[in-house]
């Protein structure tokens, strides 16, 4: 089977899925492409619908035998099914379903606010700041709930899965821009710093070619329009 | 007794997905009718099962959960029963894209417009102070937002005429893909029909201009092929409103083209 990855830097969406790519050991040809000034939209696959409606936003985009796939959690859940490195989504079902509903969590709630603020400090002020307090709270609101989750055990899940990876992945360019939500959260700074140095996300990140990755951002979802 | 409780409203939307999979898989629950319009769903007995105030939620022994997406996984994977997620990974994906489209774009268009239009008139001739006690309960405040915004008629017309871009384009894409396969995502019946026909089952009544026999045939073909599964027809009986009870349309046999290529 041929596989190729578009992804940018090494943060947000294209770290998910560079890091689960990793982990589960799928071999894979690596296409480097800058997300921020919208190189996707120039891709060979950008007009198939389920790339183009994406709502992921600025995402990597995987394509396996020619089907072109979007959204890092649920390329990750591909991944995992298809290769044969350690699971990355618990085996009982309700440990799945809270992976599934963490990671919708995530992806609604997190990697908005994530993508708004990263967008809006790099270059600084790029964006509007109407969302500005909403964003904070949303990183706020993220970080307690790994510090909650994260007592007593090493991962979110228990043993190092998609959630980590996701969660990391939204919340790493977020500590300096959102410094009070991790004050005082020493298991969520033990956490963070256990996840960029598991193996799969090392690796990730050595493939950076800027400095510090977690400040390259480019558009996300969309805020929710309502309710 | 099941071991199974769904909390639910009316078997269409997010109520409707686990309902439908409960069916399909064959699984008997006791069914928990929660009056939205009432705000049953914020009252304290319900608030102890699922404090977020979100409908639906399910008990599975003593596992509680909620997020009607993520419900039907749990359903797929847990009982016996045909299995409603395609046994390929590019399948599965596409069923997981589906839903998400569905989840977090198309349904709060469409759900916009279904408050605007049905619930926030439902309501609004409760007693305002009873009202207003009633949304100081809701525990999520985005939901709080929603209901203030539905019942006060207080959606802009920006947001409404972006909803109905939506809307539209959302038919498109839906028709495009029927016509490429015979269900939603995949070769096989799977969570994304059930997740897209408690969406959609009502598109050639409320938006008959966009979605008809001539202009979006394999949507009414795969909307008939579901609404007279026996599942569905055992889900509608539960209702309780004139909301999810006879759609004449789809009652009327599939006769004009929408095989898929």
């Amino acid at each position: 089977m041929r596989t190729t990855l578009y992804h940018g830097e090494p943060n947000g969406p294209s770290l998910t899925v560079l890091a689960t790519l990793f982990a589960k050991e799928v071999p894979a040809e690596l296409v480097r492409i800058d997300l921020a000034r919208g190189e996707r939209h120039a891709l060979p696959c950008a007009r198939e619908p389920l790339v183009a409606m994406s709502i992921e936003g600025e995402g990597p985009v995987l394509v396996a035998d020619g089907e072109a796939m979007t959204d890092s959690v649920f390329i990750a859940c591909y991944l995992d099914d298809v290769g044969r490195g350690p699971a990355l989504r618990p085996a009982d079902p309700y440990e799945r379903w809270q992976t599934m509903t963490w990671c919708r969590q995530t992806i609604e709630r997190t990697a908005p606010a994530a993508a708004y603020l990263g967008c809006r400090a790099h270059p600084p002020g790029a964006a509007a700041a109407d969302h500005l307090g909403d964003s904070r709270t949303k990183i706020r609101q993220a970080v307690d709930r790994i510090e909650k989750q994260i007592d007593g055990r090493q991962w979110l899940m228990g043993t190092f899965s998609i959630a980590d990876l996701e969660s990391y992945a939204w919340l790493a360019g977020m500590v300096p821009l959102v410094p009070e939500a991790f004050a005082a959260r020493p298991r969520t700074a033990s956490w963070l710093a256990r996840v960029k140095a598991s193996p799969a996300v090392a690796r990730a990140l050595s493939l950076a070619r800027t400095p510090d990755p977690a400040a390259s951002w480019s558009v996300g979802p969309e805020i929710n329009r309502w309710g | 007794m099941p071991d199974v409780t769904l909390y639910h409203w009316e078997p269409n939307a997010n109520s409707g997905k686990p309902m439908l999979a409960l069916m399909e898989k064959g699984v008997a629950f006791n069914s928990h009718y929660l009056d939205l319009l009432s705000f049953d769903q914020h009252q304290p007995e319900y608030l102890a099962v699922n404090p977020q105030g979100t409908i639906p939620a399910m008990l599975h022994g003593e596992r509680v959960l909620t997020e009607s997406t993520a419900i039907m996984e749990y359903v797929d994977e847990v009982f016996e029963g045909p299995r409603l997620m395609p046994a390929d990974p590019r399948d599965r994906w596409r069923v997981r894209w589906w839903m998400k489209l569905m989840d977090q774009w198309l349904g709060p268009s469409f759900s916009m417009i279904g408050w605007k239009v049905f619930v926030g008139p439902a309501v609004r001739d409760k007693d305002p102070k009873e009202l207003r006690a009633a949304i100081e309960r809701i525990p999520l405040p985005e939901r709080r937002v929603a209901w203030r915004k539905a019942i006060s008629g207080q959606f802009g017309a920006e947001e409404l005429e972006e909803s109905r871009r939506r809307v539209a384009l959302g038919i498109r894409m839906l028709e495009e893909e029927l016509a490429r396969r015979p269900w939603l995502a995949s070769d096989q019946y799977s969570l994304a029909d059930i997740n897209g026909f408690n969406l959609a089952y009502a598109l050639p009544v409320v938006w008959p201009e966009l979605s008809n026999d001539e202009l979006t045939p394999h949507i009414l073909r795969w909307l008939r092929t579901i609404y007279a599964r026996p599942a569905t027809k055992a889900c509608w009986a539960m209702g309780r409103t004139s909301m999810a009870k006879r759609v004449a349309i789809l009652e009327q046999p599939h006769t004009t083209p929408g095989q898929p290529a």
